[in-house]
């Protein structure tokens, strides 16, 4: 019997840890300044204060942890919204809402400059988050509310379709605000549009690491509930699950979750779509080993994304998200070609 | 000659009091009955006339707009969260079980669910559980199948072995025997009554198979544009004239020499 166990799921995640850990050291070890493992082993025997020691503490090690931390969080949103949508080609970016997201991030950002408040990375450091949380939030609203259909319930192809249009619409919004508002750094806000992990680190990471590790706690609790509505709501409701609390509190965290990490990186596309298909095929679809190994699954894969990003054109730096979408975009085509072969 | 709803002998699991519901028009009205331990209960009507909303309104999947459901006469179903009503009412929804990738065993492990803490892993329990239903419903020796690969008739028994998994002490099943041949419809029907009374569960049994409930259950509710149309023991419930209220079709029924009743409905081209 092929059951499954908490010891196997820890077993299968601290593999996966292990990966990542060695993923870590590799991208720690290689960019524009290469670093051997014994020059690491003296920097962190030492904490000197060479040079190395300053590009791997203040530059490559933030980056590592944050592509961890976006990987983690857009590819647990993926995997939330696959199973909720019982539809293999749902992720944040397809429905928009990491374009919800970095719509809310621009409009605070917009904010700050213009009413001279205080940054986030200043005193306010939830501002930039919650901005971002807000702008997914209510993107999944009204994808829902335009998808949705009161009568026959939502269908997952009409909110998927609501999404893809509601995001091209969303995406034109922010070029226009950024275009409009004379912004400085052009060339910086386009890399963060694709998804880039470039920027320097502030404050408000700690916020977003909070809000990622708390959602995917919350989501892990909903995993053997949205096992159960996988096989359809009715029968959910006939085995204990309270389907419309689950389902609310699924789409309002996975959004959380989102919105969190796209107030950092940008719009990272595919990562929520492919990383969710590769731990599904590696580990099986029960949610309650997909959302752990998928989490450390998608900080794997972007961290060596942003790796490949940053050293593929040394010294020139791609956006992580020309990467994913790279790899993303010819396996959603995939997909969609199998689905329809399939029915 | 309508009876007015007659009080079922003993204490009830589950009992519906005056239970209303309606869409942009009513579905179900003034719907009474009582569950009691031990006994199956049959419920027939045509098409359209409310069988699965009543036992929808009975699981509290949906909320009456009017009257109340009562667990063992007192504790009201709406006060009670999912879970804990999934561990005391368990159904076999109309078309339940469209998830075919899992195994036999898998599926019927779903029924533990109500019962699994919060991270939601199956103890060596509920795997026992599961194995003596299995073995109960004759699906043993399919456990590693799929879903999807099982006959119709197995996968009846399959639905029936996750909501027997759930060891809940009320059965709704709503069209259990559905399209199912003749034989599997009386080999379904035996085991459901002899759990009802091994178990003392409290079973609602609906279908359309007039000669079955009549056979198997200890209580008939006949019902028609959802309302109780004549509720009582077999051989007082289904007579000529009430299935004739209900369906507009003349019956023949008559007593067998074996006991059941015989029922034929007179069909004039």
């Amino acid at each position: 019997m092929n059951r499954l166990s908490d010891r196997k799921i820890v077993g299968k995640t601290l593999w996966l840890l292990a990966a990542w850990l060695l993923a870590a050291l590799v991208s720690l070890n290689i960019g524009s300044v290469s670093i051997s493992a014994s020059e690491m082993l003296r920097i962190f025997e030492n904490h000197g204060e060479t040079q190395l020691a300053a590009i791997l503490f203040s530059v490559r090690l933030p980056r590592v942890l944050m592509g961890s931390l976006v990987g983690a969080a857009l590819a647990s949103a993926g995997a939330a919204f696959q199973s909720l949508l019982r539809n293999p080609l749902a992720d944040p970016y397809v429905l928009g809402v990491s374009t919800g997201a970095s719509l809310g991030t621009i409009l605070y950002s917009i904010f700050v400059t213009t009413s001279r408040a205080p940054d986030s990375g200043g005193s306010f450091l939830y501002g930039r988050p919650l901005a971002a949380f807000l702008g997914a939030a209510c993107t999944i609203a009204a994808v829902y509310v335009i998808g949705g259909n009161p009568r026959a319930g939502e269908t997952s192809q009409r909110l998927l379709l609501a999404g893809i249009v509601f995001a091209s619409f969303l995406s034109s919004i922010n070029v226009f605000l950024l275009t409009s508002t004379n912004q400085a750094d052009l060339r910086g806000i386009f890399y963060w549009l694709i998804g880039d992990l470039s920027r320097p680190v502030d404050p408000s990471i700690y916020v977003v690491a909070v809000a990622v590790f708390a959602g995917f706690a919350l989501l892990y609790a909903c995993s053997h509930g949205l096992n159960l509505i996988a096989t359809g709501e009715e029968d959910a409701l006939i085995l204990g699950v309270s389907v419309p609390r689950v389902k609310a509190g699924v789409y309002a965290v996975a959004s959380l979750v989102t919105g969190a990490v796209v107030s950092v990186s940008g719009p990272v596309a595919y990562i929520g779509l492919i990383c969710p298909h590769i731990a599904r095929m590696m580990f099986g679809s029960d949610n309650r080993i997909l959302f752990p190994t998928v989490f450390v699954f998608g900080a794997i894969f972007t961290l060596l994304a942003d790796t490949l990003a940053r050293t593929v054109l040394s010294p020139v730096e791609l956006p992580v998200g020309v990467i994913t979408a790279l790899c993303g975009a010819p396996l959603f085509i995939y997909l969609l070609h199998r689905r329809r072969s399939g029915a | 000659m309508r009876q007015l709803h007659p009080e079922p002998a003993g204490d009830t699991l589950l009992e519906a009091r005056n239970l209303s519901f309606s869409y942009s028009r009513p579905v179900v009205q003034e719907f009474s009955l009582g569950l009691p331990p031990g006994k199956v209960t049959g419920l027939i009507g045509p098409n359209g006339s409310g069988k699965t909303t009543v036992l929808r309104l009975l699981d509290g999947i949906l909320r009456p707009t009017g009257g109340d459901v009562l667990l063992h006469g007192s504790v009201p179903l709406a006060r009670l969260s999912r879970k804990e009503i999934a561990r005391r009412i368990a159904m076999v929804p109309q078309n339940g079980g469209s998830y075919y990738y899992q195994s036999v065993f898998e599926f019927t492990m779903q029924g533990r669910s109500p019962h699994l803490s919060l991270l939601g892993f199956e103890s060596e329990r509920d795997i026992d559980i599961v194995r003596d239903t299995l073995e109960m419903t004759c699906l043993s020796a399919l456990s590693h199948a799929r879903v999807s690969e099982i006959s119709g008739g197995e996968r009846q028994r399959l639905l029936l072995a996750r909501a027997l998994a759930q060891q809940a002490e009320i059965l709704l099943l709503d069209e259990l025997t559905a399209n199912l041949d003749i034989n599997y419809q009386v080999e379904l029907m035996r085991l459901v009554r002899r759990i009802t009374r091994e178990r003392k569960l409290a079973s609602l049994v609906v279908s359309h198979e007039i000669n079955l409930l009549a056979s198997f259950c200890d209580w008939i509710v006949l019902m028609a544009e959802g309302k109780i149309f004549r509720q009582g023991p077999v051989a007082e419930a289904v007579t000529e004239e009430s299935l004739r209220g209900i369906f507009g079709l003349d019956f023949f029924v008559r007593r067998s020499a074996t006991g059941p009743l015989e029922i034929l409905p007179v069909l004039e081209p």
